[in-house]
């Protein structure tokens, strides 16, 4: 069923012309995560507007800055950039830590929203030039009768947005492999790819697979090829794997949870995307149907 | 079976109440398995749980868990919770209260450190009556035949996956029994055996489950595993020992294990001796679920001022190098953008690291002695001066708001033990002498 539903979202996230807006309906009934015994939020959607005219005039200002940006980069290129770097470029840097600036893009969150007592914090490197992804981890369960497991830190990158908040993708299908460089204390991570997903029940499927660092002074060159991404969703792996969609990426994430209580801290020097000629595998994982629906069973079954 | 529960229940349930505070022992015996009547042993201990239990209500609200306790007051180990699963299973033909019998244990696992154990898992298994589940007609196969058992059973399978153990035959045995082909405990072991498989051999850096005892082996482990070099020499400079002097205190030595690679030796040849190098640490490194400390001998990067351009051996350049294996090449090929495969990024511009130990008393007379060992191979230690930048709070992590409190004002916290430069060096250059 699940893979019916992605064949029809293919034609339809090609016929789609205009871009969703972030801004839908869909955000005002679905809820998010709720802490068990935290009151349900019963205010109206428009009880949580904040008019503001300051504010509003920021937004105009940005939001239309945004869109004579968007505009003018249409006449030098594809995405701002010239045709010829578009078609040809092998590698791009998609993330890199340079200044106070980059850490904007990155949101840090731990257990502690489900009320754990993990603590994660960014900041940036010595030379100023890496990412410093610290903290310390703490798998205590939060006593509240529902939680079961607890105990994780995240880094994710925020979605961009065009003006007017419209969502903005990276087009990664250029690309077969990710490269990282990075520097850890030999815990294993585990990086998260989120795409953009046509039906609202998608919403929590991610792309998953593993960062084994190594530990010790050294840079560590990571390569992890797009076809090794397991799909997931809340958390489990799906029966039905599917290969990801590069040309509509959302979000990239780095989780640690590997359940040994103490200080981490993972260091990140630039995260790229890369094309490896060598490597041909479109998808890891079995793809085949379980059940093929044109074949009989041979015994007839009465167990 | 399963159809003279209900019965039993609506007699609880009954308004004959008064009757069924009489009743209760004898329904109890008439429900028990005919095993217990047979063997004398059994029998008395059957009595003793049944006066515990009518004695004194469990104060938990875990069922069954006063078996786990009581067990755990002699040993914690797999016979004593082997031997819980066995009284479980002798004390009623039905299993009555499994589920939360096998939720207690679950829970208990840990604590009598049988959770990475396959054969107490399909023990626990074991727990569960046969046959009952199994859905016979295809209505009871739509619908979730079971639903509390499945769950119980998905719950037991997921500790395992948590606790990383790969089930096994019999596993499987166990559950097509339990619960039948189709269930949803066995899509559960269907998922793990193949995702598990795929999984296992992943990690590129792999750590056994058991480290090492003695510290020092555990050291040369975590050295080989950070310096990443096959080429690189552990050397133990001192063995963990303790001796008692004559006034009576006692003495450690810690031990001090240390690698150097011949491709750091070399570098450490080449660094400028006015230059002071640096011993750092702690830094953590974890090894599964413990946390080892190593110090870092490195150097401050070199400004690109003083940068020397390495001359090419001009023997390597011309035609006598070896033409299979050049050294050097310089062909100018026209090379494309879309053969471009370099990263358009900034390097990180960092100190050579050249060498690396690990110690268990992080003071500096520990580390100064591996500096001096380190001297024998490479004497240009005694003309460059050492400086420590040891940062003392890292092996409790410090308090987090005081390092967002440092990284706030000043962007290079890890000055703050500098002023023992001058005493240090005077202490390294005495003890070079």
């Amino acid at each position: 069923m699940l893979k019916t539903c992605s064949l029809f979202q293919r034609d339809l996230v090609y016929l789609q012309v205009s871009k969703p807006v972030l801004f839908n309906i869909r955000t005002v009934y679905e809820r998010d995560y709720r802490r068990p015994g935290q009151a349900p939020d019963t205010r109206w959607p428009w009880e949580k507007i904040h008019f503001d005219f300051a504010k509003g005039l920021k937004g105009v200002k940005k939001h239309f800055g945004l869109l004579k940006a968007e505009f003018m980069e249409r006449w030098k290129g594809p995405e701002g950039r010239p045709l010829e770097v578009h078609m040809l470029e092998q590698t791009r840097v998609l993330w890199e830590f340079r200044g106070p600036k980059t850490l904007d893009q990155w949101v840090v969150s731990s257990d502690r929203e489900i009320g754990g007592r993990s603590e994660a914090y960014v900041k940036l490197g010595r030379n100023n030039s890496t990412c410093m992804l610290y903290g310390s981890l703490c798998s205590n369960v939060p006593q509240d009768g529902e939680t079961r497991y607890s105990g994780y830190c995240a880094m994710r990158s925020k979605q961009p947005l065009a003006s007017f908040d419209r969502k903005k993708h990276f087009d990664w299908s250029n690309f077969n492999t990710l490269y990282l460089r990075i520097r850890g204390d030999g815990r294993p991570w585990m990086i998260n790819i989120s795409a953009e997903t046509y039906f609202s029940h998608q919403r929590n499927d991610m792309y998953s697979y593993f960062l084994f660092t190594q530990g010790g002074p050294y840079w560590q060159d990571v390569k992890i090829p797009f076809s090794k991404f397991f799909l997931s969703s809340r958390g489990r792996i799906q029966d039905d794997q599917h290969p990801l969609w590069l040309d509509k990426v959302n979000t990239i994430g780095f989780t640690l949870g590997d359940k040994a209580d103490g200080p981490f801290q993972l260091e990140i020097d630039f995260i790229a995307a890369c094309n490896d000629r060598a490597h041909t595998e479109e998808f890891a994982y079995e793809l085949y149907e379980r059940n093929p629906k044109g074949q009989k069973r041979l015994s007839s079954g009465t167990s | 079976m399963s159809r003279v529960r209900p019965i039993t229940n609506r007699v609880k349930s009954s308004t004959r109440k008064h009757k069924y505070e009489h009743q209760a022992t004898v329904l109890r015996w008439f429900h028990s398995s005919s095993a217990i009547c047979k063997s004398k042993s059994d029998n008395t201990h059957f009595q003793e749980i049944l006066k515990h239990q009518t004695e004194k209500k469990p104060k938990s609200l875990v069922t069954h868990d006063e078996l786990f306790e009581r067990a755990a007051k002699d040993a914690k180990s797999k016979a004593s919770f082997n031997r819980v699963l066995e009284t479980f299973n002798k004390r009623d033909i039905r299993r009555r209260g499994h589920v939360e019998f096998i939720y207690a244990a679950l829970k208990k696992m840990p604590e009598f450190g049988v959770e990475r154990d396959i054969t107490v898992y399909n023990k626990l298994l074991d727990v569960f009556p046969k046959e009952v589940f199994v859905p016979r007609n295809y209505i009871q196969r739509m619908f979730n035949h079971y639903p509390r058992q499945q769950e119980c059973g998905v719950q037991v399978l997921e500790q395992m996956e948590n606790y990383g153990i790969m089930p096994n035959v019999e596993t499987k045995v166990l559950l097509v029994q339990i619960f039948g082909e189709k269930s949803h405990p066995i899509r559960k072991y269907q998922r793990i055996m193949y995702w598990f498989p795929k999984f296992r051999n992943l990690n590129p850096f792999p750590v056994p489950h058991q480290l090492p005892e003695d510290p020092v082996d555990l050291a040369r482990f975590s050295l080989s595993r950070i310096a990443n070099d096959l080429d690189a020499k552990i050397t133990v400079y001192q063995l963990p020992s303790s001796h008692i002097t004559e006034a009576g205190e006692e003495i450690t030595h810690p031990y001090i294990v240390g690698i150097q690679s011949p491709d750091q030796c070399s570098l450490l040849a080449k660094h400028n001796p006015n230059k002071p190098v640096f011993v750092e640490g702690p830094f953590p490194l974890w090894l599964r679920k413990t946390c080892v400390h190593y110090y870092v001998l490195r150097a401050d990067p070199v400004p690109p001022e003083e940068q020397i351009k390495e001359e090419l051996d001009p023997e390597m350049v011309g035609p006598e190098q070896s033409f299979f294996y050049p050294q050097y090449i310089d062909l100018d090929l026209q090379r494309d953008l879309g053969d471009d495969d370099d990263f358009d990024v900034d390097d990180v511009v960092e100190g050579a690291v050249y060498a690396m130990c690990m110690t268990e008393q992080a003071d500096q007379a520990t580390l100064a002695q591996w500096i001096s060992g380190l001297q024998e191979n490479n004497p240009i230690l005694g003309k460059v001066p050492t400086v420590f930048r040891l940062e003392s709070g890292f092996k409790e992590l410090q308090k987090v708001e005081d390092i967002r409190h440092d990284s706030r004002q000043d962007p290079h916290p890890e000055g703050e033990e500098e002023h023992a430069i001058d005493k240090e060096v005077l202490h390294s250059q005495g003890m070079k002498q």
